[in-house]
């Protein structure tokens, strides 16, 4: 368990950075609850 | 059946519509219904720029092909404060024009079919008469401006707004006209639904009279129209039904075509491309003209920005292009069918994979490398307009992933990172307009280099936000290799009665050694 173990994340992804999902892959296992996860497109 | 297909023209056209934008550009149009922005839409017709500063503006001139690629590379940085100078700033480039918003609300009267569109009728009388002026404005879409019931007076319009649901339309701060609802109920028929799709058939119109006009094809022989827009033409039965491409080629006069949508979010143009090249060189059609249109909806999407930071409020075009696309004859820049990027669904949304599905998959499966493209073109947007609203240098982010991943292939060393980047990469353009920017605005400019032999390849990406329309939480993209061409190898034939000579002439020495 890392430092986010407990939090809860609001995940705002970008497509032509990361996405959300992506994050949401990354942080699966860090302890924290992802509450809230999105991709947008600025353009 | 040939893997390689020729681009023989394109086209590209902007209209100028900052006084449609500001009343039904997406942003402005959300605001003004929340009731809760006003002091934003007060203050957004002060940023907004004349037509004037919209033709000095170096990248509207790159779109158009005012200026070369290389001379807006070598521009510094800032365009909005340095414009071009006058010789470099005309209404007509290369490959298109950036027209005018009176004439553009003209344009879009006479690619009216319905009496959707009523002019104030010495507006319509004056716009017709500039309209006659552009070299590929037919007679008969003139005249289509001046049909009678197409003009009226403004005590009509002003009607036609308050009680049954139109919407005005405005130049230089006056009425001018509205566009009509299309049915008392139906949401897919509303003004402001008619309004964005009668746009984008009318900016499509432009651009696919340009491109007769840049191929010096008659339009009576155009075989087939792919349209790759993002609009969604229908009514409450099939709220996307379609279909612009043939509605497109009705206007620009090519009685002999067909055609059909292609859409997927940004990633349409580059997915029609390769759904034109594969039914050209299957011998399916003759020739395919892709083509889109705009989106009045992008118009000023960033604008809450760019005005909270006193810049000038750029998204006031809407943008157009078109590609003929005809079978290789050796003589013309050829788009490669063998070497094509595919973001599947296995793949997943991290940059890395996505950026690997793109560029170095195609690429390793047809024996190059990442060096072997002179000039990677993945989503052009104007960094001059993203940046201010927070969303960044596109093409400079995704150049960047295409550097890391050929120096993670080992095809470069980490230190020539940024000298890859300098001499791989694009510079963006283009309008936002969703799948205006998607990798197609450097079509005609690859083409120009390699005409010019300065480039040898180039690789158009287009990414698309499926996960807008809700229906996934997926992307999607795609890509595909320009290249120079190489002289078409061509298999001898025999007639029929090549054949049977030499068929006689065989019996007859055998009969001879018989005798």
């Amino acid at each position: 368990m890392g430092k986010l173990a407990g939090k809860k994340l609001l995940l705002l992804g970008e497509r032509d950075g990361v996405p959300g999902p992506a994050m949401e892959a990354c942080l699966k296992d860090s302890g924290a609850e992802i509450i809230f996860s999105a991709t947008e497109c600025f353009v | 059946m040939s893997t390689k297909v020729g681009i023989k023209s394109y086209s590209y056209c902007l209209n100028h519509a900052p006084e449609t934008g500001s009343h039904y550009g997406g942003t402005p149009y959300e605001a003004y219904h929340s009731g809760k922005e006003q002091e934003y839409l007060d203050a957004l017709p002060k940023h907004i720029q004349s037509y004037d500063h919209a033709l000095h503006y170096a990248p509207n001139q790159t779109y158009i092909g005012g200026i070369s690629y290389e001379e807006f590379e070598a521009l510094p940085s800032g365009w909005v404060n340095n414009p071009l100078p006058d010789e470099k700033s005309k209404r007509y480039g290369k490959f298109g024009e950036l027209m005018p918003e009176d004439e553009f609300l003209g344009l879009i009267s006479a690619c009216d079919e319905f009496e959707l569109v009523w002019l104030e009728k010495n507006f319509a009388e004056n716009v017709s008469k500039k309209l006659a002026e552009d070299p590929v404005i037919t007679e008969a879409i003139v005249k289509r401006v001046l049909r009678p019931k197409n003009m009226h007076e403004l005590s009509e319009i002003e009607t036609e707004v308050k009680e049954r649901a139109g919407l005005y339309l405005y130049n230089e701060g006056k009425i001018v006209g509205c566009i009509r609802s299309g049915h008392p109920t139906d949401d897919c028929l509303t003004a402001h639904v008619l309004m964005e799709n009668l746009a984008g058939k009318a900016s499509g119109v432009l651009a696919l009279l340009h491109l007769m006009k840049n191929s010096g094809m008659n339009p009576n022989d155009l075989d087939f129209v792919i349209e790759c827009s993002e609009e969604g033409a229908g009514d409450v039965g099939q709220r996307a039904g379609g279909n612009f491409a043939k509605a497109i080629a009705e206007v620009a006069g090519c009685v002999n075509a067909s055609g059909c949508d292609v859409r997927g979010f940004c990633a349409g143009p580059v997915n029609a491309m390769i759904n034109a090249a594969a039914q050209v060189a299957s011998g399916a059609r003759k020739n395919v003209a892709v083509v889109a249109g705009g989106s009045i909806p992008k118009l000023y999407m960033n604008s809450r920005d760019h005005v909270k930071k006193n810049l000038l409020a750029l998204e006031d075009c809407v943008g157009s292009f078109a590609v003929l696309i005809v079978p290789d004859d050796g003589t013309m820049p050829v788009m490669r069918l063998d070497v094509l990027g595919k973001h599947t669904v296995g793949a997943g949304g991290a940059p890395q994979a996505v950026t690997s599905a793109l560029t170095f998959e195609p690429l390793q499966s047809a024996g190059l490398t990442f060096t072997d493209v002179d000039r990677y073109a993945p989503e052009l947007q104007n960094h001059e307009i993203t940046e201010p609203a927070g969303a960044g240098n596109v093409p400079l982010a995704n150049i960047k992933m295409i550097a890391a991943l050929a120096v993670m292939k080992k095809a470069i060393e980490k230190p020539a990172m940024m000298d890859f980047i300098k001499k791989h990469g694009t510079i963006g353009f283009a309008h936002t307009q969703g799948h205006i920017p998607a990798g197609v605005p450097f079509i005609g400019h690859a083409c120009e280099m390699i005409n010019e032999g300065k480039i040898k390849r180039a690789m158009i990406i287009g990414k698309g936000s499926l996960f807008l329309a809700r229906l996934t939480n997926l992307a999607d993209g795609a890509s595909f290799l320009i290249e120079a061409p190489e002289p078409v190898k061509t298999e001898s034939t025999l007639s029929k009665e090549e054949i049977k000579a030499m068929l006689l002439e065989t019996l007859s020495e055998v009969a001879g050694r018989l005798s």
